[in-house]
């Protein structure tokens, strides 16, 4: 009895010492594991931020912190600092009191310039302070590109982000409020019209879509013309295809509205309030985590839409993405700023990601639930 | 006999009441909800059901671009083109190859990442942090990731080549204009800018396992790939058929990350097959003949999703 006793709690001991270290082992794994995938996710991003700064005449050299600042060589030519450094010869001779009539040869190089035209060596060198290093941001921020600029093409962006997703998130509670319970054959078939969205390639539609919208914009006489109205007209067609409905969309709703108590619709009704006034006042409060959830997935969708309005907007009327990509076959040999480009046009989602990213893990969690 | 028919007659009349009382009532309430429904409906219909019907009748000519004003009838020529016209297989099988070996290593990159991510948040707990961090390439645009693989993968001057050889672990650079680059380097990234969002699907199939099961299983002494297979993945099939509903759709879709990645104009290795519709549509003038490659293509594709949808449905209820 006595030995059984003693040998009793050795005898637990044992498993409960080897569950312990296996957990411990386990934990430290994951740790490792979650540590590396964090360092490898995080790289590119910090490379592309280097890569930004770095002169494409040392794009093969490796840099891991932003090069240093290098003065500009008085032996670089005119010439291959307009082409592979997109210097503005105009801004250049303003800035250095060369008269805007004279001619500057392509092989000419900045010491001979100093010397035609009697500048001192400091002065051009302060022209070019910073040349290198922040060539590809001064180019893409301040330059302009197939008439828009940087600027232009991020109100843009924004601009279409916010109203489609506006319209989209009115448009899909007016939907799931009409399908809620999905009690009668005509409400199932419009829910399966939807499904079918998620099994529809973009591709598939593209090009019959695109020659449908043509023939409609094709009625108003002004969208032959560079103005107003064609640019108004293509970006409503992006907003179109944003707002059009989802296989998501109507289910998040369909569901969350559903779930709702039938007795709070009839409660509003016998206080006199209209199905309109019930949807506004009473509905939509309510509906707060699905529609976090469908902005926090259809953000970045929308911002980062690059098919549509790659081809249904002109180049002076591109978004951020299209107007990237007509950055990098404008700037096809200098990649700071096509680099610049592409880091600008990250950026402003992973801040609105990072603001927000306790909803954006809700959200897509619970969306993720429902899809 | 008799009694059966005096059943069936008092039931219908007693639905007959029923419709005639519900009417004004049921009617209005249906208006409404279709006054309700139709405003996303209509541009719903117009953008996606419409544009077939305004695609069948041009499979059917040689229109070239878009506002041809010459269109002949062709009959089924686009259709058999594929079998008979040697520029069009030209085209179309080499693109066909890349796609179906995209689709498929994509498609192991969906539990490579999403899965083994799942996997560990499940059995660790769940990690606010290291969610955001797995997430956050899906704030990336397609275009962008693209961009990213030439910064890091171009034989010359890719940041991870110069890193990896300085490092000594690697004798070659990768090249991402090379056949096998494209190949392999496309899917990881494209995995990688997924990851995230395939963790979301998986991750919620697991915490809809009824903890007892587990737990019974734990008691039986099961090992833990025991476990996985008997006790887990049984009890997530609709999220392993939504994940592949997913990727099948969206890597035949791929186009962003092509387009990054030069298929447009330099890289003849990353023409797949959605940059090859988009090719004929907007620049070489073969619009009716991209239509139909792209119908033949996508369309049996659509009938898998839907069939995936379905099981998926039956199985979660």
């Amino acid at each position: 009895m006595a030995s059984n006793a003693l040998t009793q709690p050795q005898l637990d001991k044992g498993p409960v010492f080897t569950v312990g270290r296996r957990r411990t082992l386990l934990r430290i794994f994951a740790l490792l594991v979650m540590v590396i995938y964090t360092l490898l996710t995080l790289f590119p991003f910090y490379a592309l931020f280097v890569r930004s700064f770095v002169p494409t005449k040392e794009s093969a050299d490796l840099h891991l912190w932003l090069p240093e600042v290098q003065e500009v060589s008085m032996s670089a030519e005119v010439g291959n600092l307009a082409v592979f450094y997109d210097l503005d010869l105009t801004d250049m001779k303003e800035v250095l009191g060369i008269p805007p009539t004279e001619f500057i040869m392509a092989r000419t190089s900045l010491a001979e310039v100093a010397e035609d035209y009697n500048i001192p060596e400091e002065e051009i060198k302060k022209f070019f302070a910073g040349f290198y290093r922040y060539n590809g941001w001064n180019t893409l921020l301040l330059g302009d590109l197939y008439g828009t600029t940087f600027w232009g093409a991020l109100f843009r962006s924004l601009l279409v982000t916010a109203v489609s997703l506006v319209i989209l998130i009115t448009l899909s509670i007016f939907t799931g409020y009409g399908l809620a319970g999905l009690r009668r054959r005509d409400q199932m078939a419009v829910y399966n019209i939807y499904l079918l969205q998620m099994v529809i390639p973009a591709m598939l539609i593209l090009l019959p879509q695109y020659q449908l919208l043509q023939w409609i914009f094709n009625i108003f006489p002004a969208y032959a013309d560079k103005g107003l109205t064609r640019w108004g007209l293509q970006l409503l067609a992006i907003v179109l295809i944003n707002i059009k409905g989802t296989a998501l969309s109507t289910m998040i709703f369909t569901a969350a509205i559903s779930a709702i108590p039938k007795d709070l619709e009839d409660s509003a009704m016998i206080d006199g309030a209209s199905r309109l006034q019930y949807v506004r006042y009473i509905l939509f409060p309510l509906l707060k985590v699905p529609i976090v959830s469908l902005v926090v997935i259809y953000m970045p969708l929308i911002y980062n839409q690059f098919l549509e309005p790659y081809v249904y907007l002109d180049p002076a009327n591109a978004t951020l993405l299209p107007f990237t990509q007509s950055a990098v076959g404008q700037f096809s040999t200098n990649f700071q700023v096509i680099y610049s480009a592409i880091f600008a046009s990250v950026v402003p989602m992973i801040i609105v990601y990072l603001l927000f990213r306790r909803l954006f893990v809700q959200g897509v969690m619970a969306g993720a639930i429902k899809g | 006999m008799q009694a059966a028919t005096a059943d069936t007659l008092s039931d219908e009349l007693a639905k007959g009441s029923e419709k005639k009382r519900l009417s004004r009532l049921e009617r209005r309430r249906i208006a409404e909800d279709w006054a309700f429904i139709l405003p996303q409906l209509i541009v719903f219909i117009f953008l996606t059901i419409v544009p077939f019907f305004v695609a069948i009748p041009i499979l059917f000519t040689d229109m070239a671009q878009f506002n041809d004003p010459r269109i002949n009838p062709v009959g089924l020529r686009n259709f058999t083109a594929l079998f008979t016209d040697p520029s069009v297989q030209r085209d179309y099988l080499p693109a066909l190859r890349r796609t179906i070996i995209f689709v498929v290593l994509n498609y192991t990159t969906v539990y490579i990442f999403g899965l083994s991510l799942a996997l560990l948040m499940y059995e660790v707990g769940f990690r606010g942090g290291f969610f955001t961090v797995v997430y956050l390439p899906l704030m990336v645009s397609g275009l962008a990731v693209g961009y990213m693989a030439v910064m890091l993968f171009s034989r010359e001057t890719g940041t991870a080549n110069l890193l990896l050889l300085e490092l000594g672990l690697i004798k070659e650079p990768f090249d991402l204009y090379s056949a096998e680059g494209t190949a392999f380097i496309l899917p990881l990234l494209v995995g990688w800018r997924y990851a995230g969002y395939n963790m979301a699907i998986f991750l919620s199939g697991l915490l809809a396992i009824p903890q007892e099961t587990i737990e019974a299983a734990i008691v039986d002494g099961t090992n833990y790939w025991q476990r996985l297979t008997r006790v887990y993945f049984p009890q997530m099939w609709p999220s392993f058929i939504l994940a592949t509903t997913m990727c099948l759709i969206g890597s035949f879709a791929v186009f962003d990350e092509l387009v990054a990645m030069g298929a447009l104009y330099v890289n003849p290795e990353a023409k797949l097959l959605s940059i090859l519709f988009f090719t004929y549509g907007f620049q070489v003038e073969r619009l009716a003949m991209g239509m139909t490659l792209a119908v033949m293509t996508f369309l049996p594709l659509v009938f898998v999703g839907i069939a995936l949808q379905r099981l998926q449905r039956r199985l979660q209820y």
